[in-house]
This record gives structure tokens, sequence and C-alpha cells, in this order.
């Protein structure tokens, strides 16, 4: 009986390679999209890259002409949805909008010594659609006037000024050892579940300092609960012009983007890819999109593959360097 | 007061448009739905309906998805009390005393006082929300690490009175649980625990496919391990509505589930789970018969239910009023609102009073509907009971697994559900109670983070659980209960836990 049917998969395997082999070139000649696309989010609903990926289907949708339904796969901070965007079948219809931690895990695997779940290179780049530089968030009534302030505080009192983060090795985190490496100084570092139990910390005074994305701060900026030492980019930002950089303030190997970016699995064909990258062209351009985004404080950063592999490259590059830094927790 | 009364009446003139009043109803429907569906919880609700309300008016969207929010605490009860498997995570207490009721022939009361008190505990949140907000939020901030920790520690302790039966069985599951939390990838290192190469374990066990697993799947096993066949309960239409007896028990646990429910809502974290296991083991502390929890008792009903609706909106306070998400649900309602470029904040209520007002009316009326649309219901859904078991349980096993598969869209999920049914099919067979592996669960990582993270912000002295007042308070209180647990054992009188082992020696 059991082999009966294990007979059966056989055949119809090899009829479907078969068949494969057969239509491949007709196949890919074949006008795309004819159904509708997917777009893998691998984090929960609500979240950056949830709140970048939905504004974006619903622009992208205009120019492939076939419904883009966003699919939050989630799970091990993103490692699952990723993982699962990277061994899709490359035919243009499973796509992943992703954040900067995807340099960073499989870092930290490597840095643990356990298999990576994906690699970066599983996966080809379509385009950048936001960057936000991480700010240096303090409670109103903190000492610290200046960064300047800050950093000889700190010199004073190494491991002593606590700050909250999303998570080991997260984006909060990293961002700030980024920095931390950069000025000498040792901050004491208070994981918690997320950027917004990180946020609450901050507010309620137990945690001294954070390094967020801006969106979630600047209306406890502008209610003049919190106030704003410095930022991770490279150019000051426009809710927050008296704000100045990192590198302004002489930390010039300090930068960082929390930015999310359209991805493809590696093996998809060029001809798949270039049509991805005109419809995503055209869609960064439509005004209601691009309201979206400005009204959610995070502005739209589009950069086209090419450009946005070399950005993806270095600040890969910078990440990795500081979990290197960082090592393991003890 | 004169302001608040014009504020009012701004909310209910938002929220009495026609199309506002009817994203209330549906929310309250939908939610109603989701509850009543195994596995299926709000969050999976929520999450599900966020990109629909994208084209609606924010107002409209946050009422239709605070609706479907705090609606899945009014259908949650359902099928726990007809057939003990929980609707929701939140539902889990409401299994035991529920269900017992309902083998009584007391589904009709026992549903429909889980309506009343959810419309009570409901509305009068509602008032405080209204009114509190603000300084309720501000006090919720000051909860840090350490205060969790030593509330969950006052937790646990309390928990000894939380179920009958043997306390070296019931400790044993609690422990159980407590381990089954540590899977998982742990917080402060980044060290992957008791995951096997499992990517999804990385995660750890969620709540929902264990208490699904371990209450509906088992139940279904059990019942279809029974050699006889079950009697189908028929309820006569006179025996839907509580007696007065009922009531009157009913209203104090109502009244302590509300207060209970609202404050632990407040608190960071997954909150209105927990406040139904506090609620629980309040009610069976405080009773007078604590010996009749576990078979019937409505106040194991009542306080529960009315906590988790409590919760619900107490869990909306710190996100309205400081624009911080305390837990994934209002998370998801604050994402609901950025999307439409509101970034609740501090000045949140000042600068969006249309938003603010118009929900806490649509509150109001959302409660009101809740309760008329789940009393007549009662009488609908006892009927499922009269659907024979061959027909009725392949479609809700068919639910359980949609609804766990849907909340991460993770088939490992569905897997641990399996695992934990068999696991809780045995346990039941050997006599174990299953509500306190749930509950390990859900404090395991909570209790682990929190220590931890006190810890680290006093660089490892334990001191700080003492030098700060909240925290303080809640050690002294456990040391109470300690000193309460003992008394007996000096004064040589007999606790409730040998009375209960002697009435149920007699019985």
């Amino acid at each position: 009986m059991k082999t009966t049917r294990i007979h059966w998969v056989v055949i119809v395997l090899v009829c479907l390679g078969a068949m494969n082999f057969l239509l491949g070139k007709a196949l890919a000649e074949e006008p795309y999209p004819t159904r509708p696309v997917q777009i893998i989010v691998p984090f929960p609903p609500g979240g950056v890259a949830d709140l970048v990926a939905r504004p974006f289907a619903t622009a992208l949708e205009k120019h492939l002409k076939q419904p883009v339904v966003v699919v939050n796969k989630t799970g091990a901070g993103g490692a699952v949805g990723m993982q699962s965007a990277a061994v899709a079948k490359p035919d243009g219809y499973t796509l992943m909008v992703a954040l900067s931690s995807i340099s960073v895990m499989p870092e930290v695997d490597a840095l643990f010594g356990r298999p990576s779940t994906y690699k970066l290179k599983d996966f080809a780049s379509i385009a950048l659609l936001t960057a936000d530089p991480t700010i240096l968030a303090i409670k109103k009534e903190a000492p610290w006037k200046t960064l300047a302030d800050f950093v000889a505080d700190a010199k004073k009192r190494p491991n002593e000024i606590k700050y909250s983060s999303s998570g080991v090795y997260g984006t909060m985190h990293v961002a700030m050892e980024m920095f931390a490496h950069s000025a000498g100084i040792k901050l004491r570092h208070i994981p918690t579940g997320g950027g917004g139990p990180a946020l609450t910390a901050l507010l309620g005074g137990h945690v001294d300092c954070l390094s967020g994305g801006p969106n979630v701060s600047i209306p406890h900026i502008k209610a003049g609960t919190l106030r704003v030492l410095a930022n991770w980019g490279d150019k000051r930002l426009p809710a927050l012009p008296d704000v100045a950089t990192m590198k302004e303030l002489g930390y010039k190997d300090v930068e960082f983007y929390i930015w999310s970016g359209f991805f493809a699995p590696a093996a998809t064909p060029a001809g798949l890819i270039k049509i991805l990258r005109e419809a995503t062209a055209k869609a960064v351009q439509i005004p209601d999109f691009k309201a979206a985004m400005e009204k959610m404080e995070t502005p739209i950063y589009y950069l086209d593959a090419p450009e946005f592999q070399k950005f993806w490259d270095s600040d890969a590059e910078r990440l990795i360097k500081a979990v290197r830094n960082i090592g393991k927790a003890q | 007061m004169a302001e608040t009364l014009q504020n009012l009446l701004l909310g209910f003139s938002t929220a009495l448009t026609a199309h506002n009043f009817f994203y209330a109803f549906m929310g309250c429907l939908i939610g109603t739905m989701v509850g009543v569906l195994p596995g299926v919880g709000p969050l999976a609700g929520i999450s599900l309906l966020l990109p629909s309300t994208f084209g609606l008016d924010p107002t409209g969207g946050l009422i239709l998805l605070a609706g479907v929010f705090y609606g899945a605490m009014y259908g949650g009860s359902t099928t726990s009390i007809l057939m003990r498997i929980p609707g929701e995570a939140a539902s889990v207490m409401t299994c035991i005393d529920g269900y017992a009721m309902a083998l009584k022939g007391r589904a009709g009361p026992a549903l429909a006082i889980a309506a009343i008190g959810s419309y009570v505990a409901g509305t009068i949140s509602v008032v405080g929300l209204m009114f509190l907000a603000p300084p309720l939020a501000r006090f919720a901030l000051r909860f840090g690490p350490p205060e969790y920790f030593s509330l969950l520690a006052l937790g646990l302790l309390v928990l000894g009175y939380m179920t009958g039966g043997s306390m070296i069985k019931n400790l044993a599951m609690i422990i159980l649980g407590l381990l089954f939390g540590m899977i998982g990838i742990d917080h402060m290192s980044g060290y992957f625990r008791f995951s096997y190469g499992i990517v999804a374990l990385g995660d750890g066990i969620g709540v929902v496919p264990v208490a699904v697993g371990l209450f509906g799947i088992a139940e279904i096993l059990a019942t279809a391990g029974n050699p006889l066949r079950p009697d189908v309960l028929k309820p006569k239409l006179k025996d839907l509505l509580p007696s007065r007896q009922e009531f009157r028990d009913s209203i104090f646990p109502i009244g302590r589930g509300t207060i209970l429910g609202f404050l632990i809502g407040i608190i960071p974290g997954s909150a209105h789970i927990i406040s139904t296991f506090m609620s629980y083991a309040v009610e069976r502390r405080v009773s007078k018969h604590p010996e009749k929890f576990g078979h019937g008792a409505i106040e194991g009903v009542a306080g529960p239910e009315s906590a988790n609706n409590a919760a619900s909106c107490g869990a909306l306070v710190p996100m309205l009023a400081l624009g911080v998400p305390t837990g994934p649900v209002p998370a998801v309602l604050l994402a609901a609102l950025m999307i439409h470029g509101i970034n609740p904040g501090p000045l949140f209520i000042k600068e969006q009073p249309t938003i603010f007002w118009g929900l806490v009316a649509s509150m109001y009326l959302g409660n009101f509907m809740l309760l008329l649309l789940n009393l007549p219901l009662v009488g609908i859904f006892i009927n499922f009971l009269r659907i024979p078991y061959r027909i009725l349980y392949p479609i809700i096993l068919m639910f359980c697994i949609i609804g766990v598969y849907a909340v991460n869209t993770s088939f490992v999920d569905v897997g641990i559900m399996s695992v934990m049914g068999v696991l809780g099919y045995l346990l039941r067979k050997f006599d174990f109670e299953t509500a306190p592996v749930v509950l390990g669960v859900v404090l395991a990582p909570i209790i682990e983070m929190s220590l931890r993270q006190s810890l680290a912000m006093s660089n490892g002295a334990y001191i700080i659980f003492i030098q700060r007042p909240i925290s303080a308070v809640f050690l002294g209180a456990s040391l109470v209960m300690i000193f309460l647990a003992v008394k007996p054992l000096v004064w040589k009188r007999k606790d409730w836990r040998e009375r209960l082992a002697e009435a149920e020696k007699k019985s």
C-alpha cells in the first residue's frame, strides 16, 4: 500500500519535472504578473516594516495591475520570515520588505557558532524604501545639555548610564554600542521586548536614554517629555533641524539607519527584477504614498537597486563591525 | 466636570454618526465571533483587520478595532463554558467553573453572568478611562522591571489558592509551565535555549497554542475516549437566566474583578490573561465556600470574565493618554492611528479630542450593544450542545487548528498545540489540573525578564526590590501571604484546604 503511494508521488514528481523542463522557455517569456503578488513582512502588524509595506503594496498595485498582498510571517526577530523569503520560489510572486536587521542576524548567528537561517546572498535587492537615522533621546529632566556633557559624564561614571533597547543585537542596541565604541564610553544595556517597551522604560525613568527611530519619539519631543542630543544620520532631520549629527559632533564613523528595503529571492530572473524596479520607481512617486509616509515621520528614501546595493553593502559592513565589537553578552 | 460632560457630548455626537455607529457594531460583532472561535484571539483578529481600516477615517478605524478587542472578551467565555475549550487565552479560568456549571445544566446562567459581568466591567472601566486616564497612565509608567517582578512574585504566592486538589500536583504543574516558558531565545544574551535547531521555537512557546491544546484538544480527545456516549445537555428555556441567589453571589466578584482587572490592565504586559488568574485566585481566597470552586461556582465565572473585560479597557489607558503601547494589541491599535498620520503622544487627548472622546463614547455604546447581542445569543449558543459530538467536535478541531495557525501563520504552533493536546489528555487522565501550566507559560518569560532587567539596572544588587516603594509594598504583601499560610501550622486551625479535602471525602 505504502509503496504504491510512493510510486505515485515519484511519477507525479517526474511528470512535473518534465513539464517544467518543456515549459521552462515559454514561462520565461510569459507576462508578469498574472496573479496576486505576495510581500512577506517578517515582523508583526503595526511594526515599522509593516507600516511601510502596506501603503507601499497599495502603491505598487497600481503599476503591477495585480493585487499585492502583505503577509506577516513573524518569529525569532524576523529570522523565520526572512528564511521563508530566502527559500521561496524565485518566480517574482514572493517578495519581501525587510529592515536593516537583515544584515545583523547572520553575523550574530556566526558569533554564537550556530548555522544561519539565511545568507545575505540569498536576496536580490530591488529598492531602498525608507532610511531613518536613530536619535539619542533623553528625559527632559536629564542633566546633560549636549552630547559632550553626556560623553563626559559617561566617562566619569562608566557603566552607570543606562539605556534601553528593543533587544540584544536589535537596531537600538547596535546603534548605541556603535556610538559608545566610537566615543570610548561604556553604557549599561537594559534590553526589553521591543521598541514600545524600550520607550516606556525611558518615559518611566527606569533608564536614562535610548537610541531609537524618530517616528515614535517625535510626539514625546513635541510634548516636551523627551529631548534629543544627537542623530545617527549623515544629514540633519527635517523634523528636528536643531539636532546635530554624530558626524558633525566628531564621531565620524558613527552612522546608523533603521532602513526598509524591498527584496526578492536571489535567483529571481533579471527580467522580473527589472519590472519590479520600474514599478517601484513609479510607486514611490505616488503622492498618496509619499504623504502617508511623511505623516508617519518615516519619509521615503528611495534608492534603485544598484545604489541600494552599494548602500546596503557599506551599511552591512558598519553593522557587522559593530556586532563584532559588542561580542557575546556575558 | 462640566468640561468632561461637554467632551462626552462631543464624543457621542461622533460615535452616533451613522458610519461610526456601524463600525462600533461591526467591531463588536467581529469581536464576539473572534472570541467565540477557539484559537483566534483578539490579537489575531485585530491584526487581520488592520489593513482594512486604512481606507476608513482614523476615528472609525480605531472604534472598529477597539470593538474587536473588547468584543472578544465577551465571546471568549462561550466555548469555555459550553465545551471547556477557551475561546481565547484570557478565558482559560472560565473553563473550570463555567464548564462545571454547564455539566450541572446551568450553562445558561453561566453565559448570562459572563455577559452581564463583562458589561458592568466594561462600562465602569470606560468611566475610569474617561476620568483617570492621564494620572493612571503616569502611575503605570512607574511600573518598571522591579515593580513587575515583585507583583508577579506576589501573584505566584496567591496562586497556591488558585486550584483545588493536591498542592504537590499543582506546584508540579506550575513548574512544568514555567519550564515550557523557558524555551526560546534568552532576551538578555541572545542565546537560544531548548530550541533544538527549530527557528520558530526561538520565540518560545506561545500562550495560545498551549491554552488551546491543553484545554481544547485535550477535551476533544477525552470525549472521544469516553466509552459512554455523553448525554447532550438540553437546558430548558427558563434555565437560561441566573437565579436570584446566583445574581447575589456574583455582585461582589464582578466588582472585585472589575477593579482588579482595570488596575492590572494598565500595567505594561499581557495583562488581561494574568488578570483572570488573579481574579479567580482572589475570589477563591475570599469565598466562604472555597470548596465549591472547580465544581461550578458562579463566582469563578463572574470574577475572571469581568476582570478580562476591565483589563482590555485598562490596556488602552497608557496608549491613549501617553501614546505608549503596553502590549501587542495596543501596539496594533497605535499602528492603526499612525497609518493615518496621527502619532499619539502625551498630547493625544488634547490634540485629537474627536478621536479620544469618540472612542470613549463608542465604548459605552459598544458594551451595551454587546450585552444586547450576547444575552439573546445565550439561547442560540446553548443549542450548540444539541449538535451531536461527531459533527460538532471535528468542526471545533478545525477552528482550533485554523485559529492557532492564524496567530503567527506558523505550522510549528499547530505542532505545539497538538503535542499539548496529547499532554493535556494524559494529565487529565492522571488527575492533574492544566490551568497552572498555562499560567506558568504566561508568567515564566515575564518573571525572568523583569528579574534580570532589574538586576541589570542595579548592577546585580538585589536591594533594588526593597529600595523602590511600589516593589517593597508588593514584597511586604507577599510576606503577609506567607505568614497567613504558615498560621494554621502554629495555631492548629484547619485551613480551607483541609476542609476541602474533608468535603470531597464526604461527597
